[in-house]
């Protein structure tokens, strides 16, 4: 009996299949964070055709900004999700999106396959992300009408999670 | 009554693999010769009644029997004959029968192949190939059944197959690849835990066992890159390889195959690393285990992911069954397996191999990290990320460099121990090969310090290459044989060393291919109305017009492109947005003109007012070799399978006696 092996094996073995299996639980989606119930933090930020936007230019609107990148396979999955929301409520809610590590090369092409729902803001050096958090893509902010941030998604953002959340803030 | 049949078959399998894997242990422990035929037979006859399944399955999918459950669920009248025989392996249960299938063929062939001189080892490795196919056998009996009666009223038509699977040849090819990489990973499984079982790896099981390794490392090799090839065709994105968790499961175990193959030489020349190599191919195949599970149970976000199934579980209890297997064996049995004594010295072909190993064990591990941190961000904090492709890049790619460059030293360096100067001398030789390297791509235009550095270090690993293959034949040119004989008797004695260098060869071409292609890509967009022109590089583009191709499965939008390259004309590109009648996306199919040095990759981003199209052109220059090395490398380990015969020195004279030729000088 090799002690050593089987230690190591154990070791590795157990928290990887217990991680896997953990991989099943249904997936709430939601969590807290810090900046939850404080002021959205501002930013000024270049979109794809370098006109400036700032968060300020959408006060007295709910806000929906949302963390993505093209090699983020969730953004891919909820990209319609917020495509359609998007068009629901258009003139009602504004959609900002900021780009998380990627160039605007990719960013056009991703919104040219499968769709664009509002501004891509470049984020050089990620200032705005690190000032809201974000540590893994997508996220998802609410902002509401007085600059608050309400709540959070963490993850792709599915329909029922986000219809629910607009509603609570119009 | 297709159905029904059908059923019947899958559980005479699974009855077979019932009885075959204790009657096969029993054999190998009890060596009992009786045992091991009536073994080998069922083994046979797993094969026969899988054969017929699948078979049984191709028919009703063709005559569209939609009564059979998975002919409901992915066929479709007006889906074109050939797609309709590989949607097989288009869906869950499909994909587990032609498993199943492989996985039967592959005891078949382990029967048939190693009957002769393995008494000792084949009962247990055919006992523990049943051992898998209980469980795929069960899959495809209960949760996976593709044979179930459609309930509820036949219907006349179905949706037909996952469009992405009718959009290219190639996807036609890739799967099936990757399906024999994967189940053919389980051969130098059962033979390892032969090995184990009988305590003991000699030279005499080491050699079938490096061959059945080669098997699924060579199909995983066409598999991955057939795959990076049809993400290019098709996916419209310009790249091959994106780190999506389901090609990371794929490369895992590439790797590590790759990393047994290499520690496998090492204990055949040296009697060392016995318990390495046994422990880096059950890795393997624990790794292909753990892909099927990212693949198939839809816990990883992918293009490939299948949707969430009720497998997923099983399959969790599988590699949960495996890897207790597995560390239990190795614990056991491990020390069975001593390696002789050895004092090799770190800067000695040893070492080399050594610190490849450590290289691709390092790569593997950080990948695994890659793919799984998102399943344990979950898991910890309920959430869904994705660490991307940032990641993998900067870790990988410096492994690579590293990896490419051993290439070069190792094969530079001597066996055993050697003394300061002869090292020094081998290391430093070719040096100048790689100064050659470094000026070609500078004279060539490159720019970027990862394109020189990696011609740098190509042009090193080639002289290496190159010279060491020839070493053989040079002493027999210097013993006064004709070059071409000289050539032919090295070849004939050492195939394996050939294939072995021919794949390293391979290996260089896609490497100084990805890190061209990489930096060197280039691309323009525009919004075009017809006769609207767009110019990248050497190439102007002129958009003529959108043409609509209604099939009974899609709809096509093709823009017709003029291509003009310095000025004459070089032909006319149809990129096409394609449009399903089962998807509600487009899908694109980019247009690519190929030549040696670059291809031409033209994606219709969009139709819009006015037949005015969004075009995006990308020129990628090398791109196509990446395929080529693949190609190459591939070759090479086909090679590695003839027979090494005896020299052919001394025919020469008696092909050309009539003298008027010379045949040596």
């Amino acid at each position: 009996m090799n002690r050593v092996v089987l230690a190591v094996g154990a070791l590795v073995a157990a928290p990887l299949l217990i991680f896997l299996a953990l991989s099943f639980r249904s997936n709430p989606n939601v969590i807290e964070s810090p900046l939850l119930g404080t002021a959205a933090p501002a930013f000024e930020l270049l979109d794809l055709d370098s006109g400036s936007r700032r968060l300020g230019d959408l006060k007295g609107k709910p806000v929906v900004l949302n963390f993505w990148a093209s090699w983020c396979v969730p953004c891919v999955a909820e990209n319609a999700v917020l495509a359609d929301a998007a068009r629901r409520y258009a003139g009602q809610v504004g959609f900002v999106g900021i780009v998380y590590q990627d160039d605007p090369v990719r960013i056009r092409m991703f919104q040219a396959q499968l769709g664009e729902w509002g501004p891509a803001l470049m984020d050089p050096a990620g200032r705005t992300a690190i000032a809201y958090g974000v540590y893994g893509v997508p996220e998802t902010f609410f902002i509401d009408r007085n600059g608050t941030i309400v709540h959070k998604i963490t993850g792709a953002v599915d329909r029922a999670s986000l219809e629910r959340v607009l509603r609570d803030m119009l | 009554m297709t159905p029904l049949f059908g059923q019947t078959l899958l559980l005479a399998a699974l009855l077979l693999c019932a009885v075959g894997a204790p009657v096969g242990y029993m054999a190998g422990a009890w060596r009992s010769s009786a045992g091991l035929q009536w073994v080998r037979r069922m083994a046979l006859g797993y094969a026969a009644l899988m054969v017929m399944a699948t078979l049984l399955m191709e028919y009703a999918l063709v005559t569209h029997d939609f009564s059979v459950s998975y002919v409901a669920s992915v066929g479709s009248r007006a889906t074109p004959l050939h797609i309709t025989i590989v949607s097989l392996w288009s869906s869950l249960e499909g994909s587990i029968l032609f498993w199943g299938l492989l996985l039967a063929v592959f005891t078949a062939g382990v029967a048939i192949l190693q009957r002769r001189g393995h008494e000792d080892y084949l009962a247990y490795t055919l006992g523990t190939l049943f051992a898998i196919g209980i469980f795929f056998g069960f899959l495809l009996a209960g949760p996976a059944n593709p044979f179930r009666a459609t309930l509820g009223g036949i219907p006349a038509d179905g949706p037909g197959p996952n469009p992405l699977l009718q959009n290219h040849v190639l996807m036609i090819i890739h799967p099936p690849m990757l399906y024999l990489g994967y189940v053919g990973m389980s051969v130098p499984f059962a033979m390892a835990v032969a090995a184990l079982l009988r305590g003991q790896l000699g030279p005499t099981w080491l050699l079938p066992l490096r061959n059945w390794l080669l098997v699924p490392v060579s199909f995983l090799s066409l598999g991955i890159m057939l795959g990076g090839w049809w993400s290019y065709e098709v996916l419209g994105w310009g790249g091959y390889w994106a780190w999506d968790p389901v090609e990371n499961a794929s490369f895992l175990p590439w790797l590590v195959g790759i990393a047994a193959l290499h520690s496998a030489i090492v204990q055949q020349r040296r009697g060392t690393l016995k318990a390495w190599t046994t422990i880096l191919i059950m890795i393997a195949f624990l790794l292909t285990i753990l892909g099927t599970f990212l693949t198939r149970s839809g816990v990883v976000n992918s293009v490939h992911a299948f949707s969430l199934s009720a497998i997923g579980p099983l399959l969790l209890g599988f590699l949960t069954v495996c890897i207790v297997a597995v560390v239990v064996l190795l614990s056991l049995r491990i020390d069975t397996l001593a390696s002789e004594p050895n004092n090799d010295a770190l800067w000695s072909r040893e070492g080399a191999f050594l610190l490849n190993n450590l290289l691709l064990v390092t790569l593997t591990f950080t990948v695994l990290i890659g793919t799984l941190f998102p399943i344990v961000a979950e898991a910890v904090r309920g959430v869904k990320v994705s660490v991307g492709e940032p990641f993998f890049n900067r870790m990988a790619v410096p492994i690579g460099f590293a990896l490419v460059l051993l290439m070069g030293i190792g094969p530079a360096l001597p066996w055993g121990r050697a003394d300061r100067s002869t090292v020094l001398r081998a290391v430093l030789t070719p040096i100048p090969a790689g100064l050659v390297g470094l000026l070609l791509a500078a004279t060539a235009g490159a720019r970027s310090w990862s394109v020189l550095f990696t011609s740098a270090i190509a042009g090193y690993t080639l002289w290496v290459t190159f010279a060491q293959v020839g070493k053989p034949a040079r002493q027999r040119v210097r013993r006064g044989e004709p070059v071409a004989t000289a050539v032919a008797s090295s070849m004939r004695r050492a195939p394996r060393v050939w294939g072995a260098y021919l794949s390293h060869l391979g290996i260089i071409i896609t490497f100084v291919a990805i890190a061209i292609s990489a930096t060197l890509q280039h691309s323009q967009e525009g919004t075009l109305r017809p006769g609207g022109q767009l110019t990248i590089g050497e190439y102007d583009l002129t958009f003529e017009q959108v043409d609509r191709v209604q099939q009974p499965h899609l709809m096509s939008q093709r823009a017709r492109v003029h291509v003009n390259h310095r000025g004459s004309y070089a032909g006319v590109l149809e990129p096409a947005l394609n449009f399903y009648a089962s998807r509600r996306e487009p899908l694109g199919t980019p247009a690519v003109m190929r030549s040696v040095t670059h291809d031409l990759y033209l994606i219709l981003m969009n139709v819009g007012g006015g037949g005015s199209v969004g075009l995006r052109a990308i020129v990628t220059p090398a791109v196509g070799w990446i395929w080529i090395g693949v190609f190459v490398l591939v070759a090479g380990t086909l090679v590695c399978f003839v027979p090494a015969g005896s020299p052919v020195p001394v025919r020469v004279a008696r092909i050309v006696p009539s003298g008027d030729e010379e045949p040596a000088r």
